[in-house]
């Protein structure tokens, strides 16, 4: 499967989690980031990492996958380690040279905001893995139905999500396209200094949002062709099924935030 | 079908299905882009839709469908004249698949693809699973309901969209050069497929192609031209008119232009020869 589209693409293993309803893993993703954000300490960190891979093993899906869908953010968890390091100056001095120093809190609120980045992108990936994208938009909409009445359209949000999700792993390949064509003329991107390649990505975002822009055309065409009209009634393949699992599932995630707070 | 589509039927006569009367499209109307197109297809009928790059082909089948909005003339598709309120009525009689088999799959999966236009006629769950069951056993995808996109080939993809406009059950179907971008094999099983439909004898077929043995698998062939109609012909016809090949850039089928290159020769073979004629005719000379 390949690397960078993991997110987002279900994996289908049958768990007890893959056959829950979207709406209670939507709520309890939505728990989670409460509780990962109340979590600030060692033993509640640990609390969290124990629960959070029990989950993911109950899945059945291999850990590895989780592992490579937090992988490409590596660098921004790096970025935000280094600067959470240098910036933060409580606690402790650990090393200093000069006026330069590092101190133990900021290590510490370092380290923290990284496994709370990778918790999240690893449970975001839980949720995409175990639901079909139909599915999870449908959950989506069952949660936001009660704005409806505050003027919000839950289809119109959903319909956006779901064709952005589609079209980012095409986007993408068009990109490469784009950027192997440059490349074959001469202009490579990966050889080019920081100044220059950031000149030449404007070369390439140019084509890359102009064809952005003929799909978007085609898929409006494909979709009216079909009878799509927004806003116009539709009926359901798929039910959305609250039962007695869902209930679990979420209180899972109350005890937990419960169990953080009281740590 | 849907209902408006199988009412066109008189003991009579056989009525057109489609029916344009002097429909012109233009953005500037001093250059218009398709102008007093007048044309009747009747039910059950294969039509190849042919001419050179930007003469108006995509433009014309849009139009039908209301993709476009005309500027001129009157269209009328299975007695619906078109207007705003009868469009919905119009897109349950007509489907269309397009050139580009990326750009038109709109679910995540085939299964979410197939049941979009599904949901939107609103379908019971039954009749839903029915026709996902039997359109994609017909196409013979039965098994890449949970496929992404990405991991179709083009020919895949390709009866994946058609399998989501049949499922619709439209009558009238229309193919937006939906061969253009398969590889030679999957464009075979693209004609067999429109030979399928065309022996079910419910589909009336609108094809946009410049392949020969595509157009020569059809019916009747509308030629377009500077935005006119040059034409209005048989396959036939229209590969022994080599004025008309040469303004529509068309060249002749491959055995008609081995047939030609052998009568120069001297050997004595018919044009125009299917495959089977000409081998039958060279076989002798073995």
């Amino acid at each position: 499967m390949n690397e960078r589209l993991l997110l987002g693409r279900s994996i289908e293993t049958g768990s007890w989690v893959h056959k829950l309803d979207a709406r209670s893993k939507l709520t309890g993703m939505l728990l989670y980031v409460a509780v990962i954000l109340l979590s600030d300490s060692w033993p509640s960190m640990a609390l969290l990492a124990a629960f959070s891979i029990a989950v993911m093993a109950s899945t059945r899906i291999p850990l590895k996958y989780f592992i490579k869908a937090a992988k490409p953010l590596r660098y921004l968890m790096l970025f935000i380690f280094i600067v959470q390091l240098l910036s933060v100056k409580a606690g402790d001095v650990l090393w200093s040279a000069g006026s330069f120093s590092l101190h133990e809190g900021g290590l510490r609120l370092a380290a923290f905001s990284v496994i709370r980045m990778l918790f999240l992108i690893t449970f975001t990936a839980l949720l995409t893995f175990t639901t079909t994208p139909g599915k999870l938009n449908q959950g989506l909409e069952g949660i936001l139905s009660p704005f409806k009445k505050l003027g919000l359209s839950p289809d119109r949000i959903t319909l956006m999500i779901s064709i952005a999700l589609r079209f980012i792993p095409t986007i993408l390949d068009e990109a490469q396209i784009i950027m192997k064509a440059q490349a074959s003329r001469g202009a490579d991107l990966q050889e080019l200094p920081l100044k220059e390649k950031a000149r030449m990505l404007v070369s390439l975002l140019v084509p890359v949002i102009s064809s952005a822009f003929r799909r978007a055309q085609d898929l409006v065409y494909s979709m009216e062709a079909r009878g799509f009209r927004m806003d116009a009634p539709r009926s359901r393949y798929h039910r959305l099924r609250w039962g007695a699992a869902d209930t679990v599932f979420v209180a899972m995630f109350v005890i937990m935030g419960v169990a953080v707070a009281l740590l | 079908m849907s209902e408006a589509y199988q009412n066109v039927e008189d003991a009579e006569e056989v009525q057109a299905v489609i029916k344009l009367e002097g429909v012109s499209f233009g953005y500037d109307p001093e250059h218009p882009i398709l102008h007093n197109i007048s044309l009747s297809i009747p039910r059950g009928q294969w039509v190849s839709i042919v001419g050179p790059n930007g003469c108006g082909k995509s433009t014309l089948v849009k139009l039908m469908n209301a993709l476009l909005p005309k500027s001129g003339g009157e269209i009328t598709i299975c007695g619906h004249q078109l207007g705003e309120e009868t469009i919905g009525a119009i897109r349950q009689c007509i489907g269309m698949v397009f050139q580009n088999p990326d750009n038109q799959f709109i679910g995540a999966t085939v299964e979410e693809d197939i049941l979009f236009g599904l949901e939107g006629l609103c379908l019971s769950y039954a009749e839903m699973e029915e026709r996902l069951r039997a359109y994609t056993v017909k196409l013979g995808i039965e098994d890449l309901l949970s496929k992404h996109p990405g991991e179709l080939s083009g020919g895949q993809k390709q009866r994946v969209a058609i399998a989501s406009i049949l499922a619709m059950k439209p009558g009238i179907v229309i193919f937006d050069e939906a061969s253009s971008m398969l590889d030679e094999a999957s464009r075979d099983e693209l004609l067999r497929i429109l030979q399928g439909m065309r022996a079910e004898g419910q589909y009336t077929i609108l094809m946009i192609t410049h392949d020969a043995d595509e157009i020569l698998a059809s019916d009747r062939v509308l030629a377009l031209h500077g935005g006119g109609l040059a034409a209005d012909t048989t396959p036939q016809k229209l590969f022994r008119n080599i004025e008309l090949l040469e303004k529509c850039h068309l060249l002749e089928p491959y055995p008609w232009r081995l047939a030609r290159e052998l009568q120069s020769r001297g050997i004595r073979v018919d044009v125009p020869a299917s495959e089977k004629e000409l081998i039958d005719t060279l076989w002798p000379y073995n």
